[in-house]
């Protein structure tokens, strides 16, 4: 790992509300490639992977749906395509950010309220 | 086929039976027809014998057919001779009966017996009676015999119609649908638990083996995708505001503090990866993006191997790193954003070259003045941008008094080099620039603080009257140290202030100056005095900017880390607020945001950006204009209270 792959990772940890983040690989078979903080350990991590990884993929099927198949002309599709961008779910306790990529996805817990 | 020949076989045993009675009955009425047989009754006898013999071996009953077969074949076997119905006399007759009994096999002896007993009557006699013996003989054709096999293909079941068996029936019926509706349940159950392993199988999250964690790790997008989703976040991070707050629910008693004359700190940037131990050397703000603002550094005298000089762009938004960092080889001492392209920095460096930064790039610079004579040799610690969008040049001026403008993308020679020499001065004529600024919508003549502390304007080019270079006759005459900070009025709002420029300097002093006008150039120097002297400051005042669209308002700040505001219409002695800004260490730079004016970029000399915001005080009121005029034509009117 390089040594400014660390840094940023643990510039982002130091922050005040960050619990943990998590960095999952897109595809067919998502896996975990790095995760940190107290929340992500072991099993409940591996959910919280599995999940995730869900929910893109279901949003990204979702706006897919959206745009539609139309029938247009495939070009014409390619650049309307959407895709997302970056995700933060609120529920009461946390905040879950999520930046996916084509291949790689980061997810960061916070507790905003700190 | 053989009981159809047996059955064969057996109707023509009844119809020989018939026969031979027939020819008893003849044989007794005409016995002495019979006579002319024996000889050939011998014959046949011997031939009967001979076919007997090897009959006994090889009786295949199997040969039958039933068509009439001449009698006298040898070769056919006596199977052969069995059907014959020859219209002969009785040795026909008996020729068949014989082969009959012979091709069984078993009544042979007894058919020789017979015939025995047959021949011995017939022997004595003498000559034969021929008799036509004529008898209609019937082919019938043989019926097809179809046979069936008939066969149960159920079990039989046992029949014991009772009440109980039905009973039973009934219940064992019931078991069997239960015992059927367990195993369709059982069997759905395990499908669907199959199928929810499989589910899970598939989203089940693969640990990664190590080298495929190593090669992931490694890829340069993926430290991309880090850097950037990291950045994303962490401006989603510092965005405080709780946005599914309810207000209803009062928690916090609000110390609201008083607004009106208050210079509150946004922030303060500061990454102690970058920008550990160095000093901020200039400021800027992006023209584009009103959240950007660009800090240059000199430096690390700790660290030699990194870069000596440093450029960061910084986000509000993003407070703990910033958005693009720069290198230099050598201190950078003067940055400006280019007001044309958004994306391009300009840096002006302590060894004289200009270099050039795109935040679509890396670190280092993508164009670089070269270090020759044709540029600048000299630290350069002031730098402009003027023009249009077309038409637009770069000017810099560095410390041994040359002044060059550049073409932006033609860095590899200036367009124009300007030597500032003071021709009537006593020691040496080149002037040492610290500072220069161009009037507001003026590109041909420019202001020049200098070390000693005078002040000169200059010209680029030729005009009529005024040569290109120093106007060493209008020496503005007034600090008693290297000038820091020139600065000219901006020209906005209906009265123009544009003539008017506040200097500062490391004699403790800010100076409010008025420009003599162009249109009468002097043939003699003369030393021009300032409008007004603000003594307020304990310490070097290092930076003096006015205020982009208050026209009263002007900040500072001095070595003792103080900001202060002034606004020349509530008070020109004492500044309105003066803030401690950081820790008491110098502040080296101020600038002013371009929209509204309402942040301040303070630029420490511990490395440290802070943000303030002077709110409301930041909106100009409709009289200022016209209060600042009788402002200033009291301090002109006033003469020199406050000294110079």
């Amino acid at each position: 790992m390089s040594p400014e792959l660390e840094q940023t990772l643990q510039t982002l940890t130091s922050h005040r509300s960050v619990l943990g983040y998590m960095l999952i690989t897109r595809g067919q078979q998502p896996s975990i490639i790095r995760h940190s903080g107290v929340v992500f350990e072991g099993e409940q991590g591996k959910r919280y992977a599995s999940v995730v990884a869900r929910i893109i993929e279901s949003v990204q099927t979702g706006l897919e749906e959206i745009r539609g198949d139309d029938g247009l002309s495939a070009a014409a599709g390619e650049s309307d395509a959407d895709d997302i961008r970056f995700m933060r779910i609120r529920t009461r306790r946390h905040e879950i950010m999520i930046s996916p990529d084509d291949r790689y996805l980061l997810a960061v817990l916070h507790d905003p309220a700190t | 086929m053989s009981e159809k020949r047996r059955k064969e076989i057996e109707e023509k045993r009844a119809k020989l039976a018939e026969l031979r009675k027939a020819r008893a009955i003849r044989n007794q009425e005409p016995p002495d027809r019979r006579w002319a047989i024996p000889e050939t009754k011998k014959d046949f006898e011997d031939f009967v014998d001979k076919i007997v013999g090897p009959s006994k071996g090889g009786v295949d009953s199997e040969d039958f057919t039933p068509s009439s077969s001449m009698p006298g074949t040898p070769g056919r076997g006596p199977s052969a001779t069995l059907p014959t119905r020859s219209s002969d006399s009785g040795r026909g007759s008996r020729q068949s009966d014989i082969p009959e009994r012979l091709s069984f096999g078993g009544p042979v002896t007894v058919g020789s017996g017979t015939d025995h007993v047959i021949d011995r009557p017939l022997t004595p006699r003498g000559y034969p009676d021929l008799v036509t013996f004529e008898q209609e003989l019937f082919e019938l054709p043989q019926k097809e015999r179809v046979v069936y096999n008939k066969e149960i293909q159920t079990t039989l079941v046992e029949t014991e119609p009772s009440q109980d068996y039905e009973e039973e029936v009934r219940q064992r019926i019931f078991r069997e649908k239960d015992a059927e509706a367990e195993k369709l349940a059982r069997e759905k159950e395990l499908e669907d638990i199959s199928v929810k392993l499989d589910q899970e199988i598939e989203r089940e999250i693969r640990d990664l083996t190590e080298e495929e964690r190593a090669s992931i790790v490694g890829a340069p997008e993926f430290l991309e995708f880090v850097e950037q989703s990291s950045k994303i976040v962490q401006r989603a991070l510092n965005d405080g505001y709780d946005y599914i707050r309810d207000y209803r629910i009062g928690t916090e008693s609000g110390g609201d503090d008083s607004e009106g004359k208050r210079v509150k700190r946004v922030c303060e940037f500061w990454d102690e990866r970058y920008v550990k131990n160095r000093s901020i050397t200039d400021i800027d703000w992006s023209p584009k993006y009103p959240e950007l603002s660009v800090a240059s550094y000199n430096k690390n005298p700790a660290a030699l191997n990194e870069p000596d000089g440093i450029v960061a762009v910084w986000n509000l938004h993003l407070l703990e790193r910033p958005e693009f960092v720069f290198h230099s080889q050598s201190d950078v001492l003067s940055v400006t954003f280019s007001p044309f392209h958004s994306n391009l920095v300009f840096g002006g460096t302590y060894s004289g070259q200009i270099l050039l930064w795109d935040t679509r790039a890396k670190h280092l610079p993508v164009l670089k003045t070269p270090l020759s004579a044709s540029g600048h040799t000299h630290p350069v610690y002031a730098m402009q941008m003027v023009g249009t969008q077309n038409a637009h040049n770069l000017i810099t001026s560095s410390t041994d008094g040359t002044v060059c403008s550049w073409l932006v993308d033609m860095l590899a020679q200036p367009q124009e080099t300007l030597e500032l020499i003071h021709h009537g001065h006593n020691k040496t004529g080149e002037v040492a620039i610290t500072t220069l600024d161009f009037p507001d919508n003026e590109t041909t003549t420019f202001w020049v603080g200098t070390e000693e502390g005078n002040l000169y304007q200059a010209n680029r080019y030729d005009r009529a009257g005024a040569k290109a270079g120093l106007n060493q006759y209008d020496v503005y005459k007034g600090h008693s140290g290297p000038v820091m900070g020139l600065h000219f009025h901006p020209l906005v709002g209906p009265v123009d202030f544009s003539d008017l420029f506040l200097t500062c300097s490391v004699d403790w002093t800010v100076k409010l100056w008025r420009a003599k006008s162009l249109a009468k150039p002097s043939t003699t120097p003369h030393a021009l005095p300032p409008l007004y002297s603000f003594d307020e400051a304990d310490d070097y005042v290092y930076d003096v900017k006015w205020h982009p669209s208050q026209p009263a308002v002007f900040g500072t700040v001095d070595g003792s880390g103080r900001f202060d505001l002034w606004n020349l219409n509530t008070d020109t002695e004492v500044p309105v607020v003066s803030t401690p800004v950081g820790s008491g260490r110098a502040i080296n730079k101020l600038e002013w945001d371009r929209k509204e004016g309402r942040r301040a970029a303070l630029g420490g000399s511990d490395g440290r950006l802070y943000i303030y915001d002077i709110g409301d005080m930041a909106i100009p009121r409709e009289s200022e204009w016209t209060d600042m005029q009788k402002t200033i034509s009291s301090m002109m009117g006033g003469g020199q209270t406050n000294g110079v």
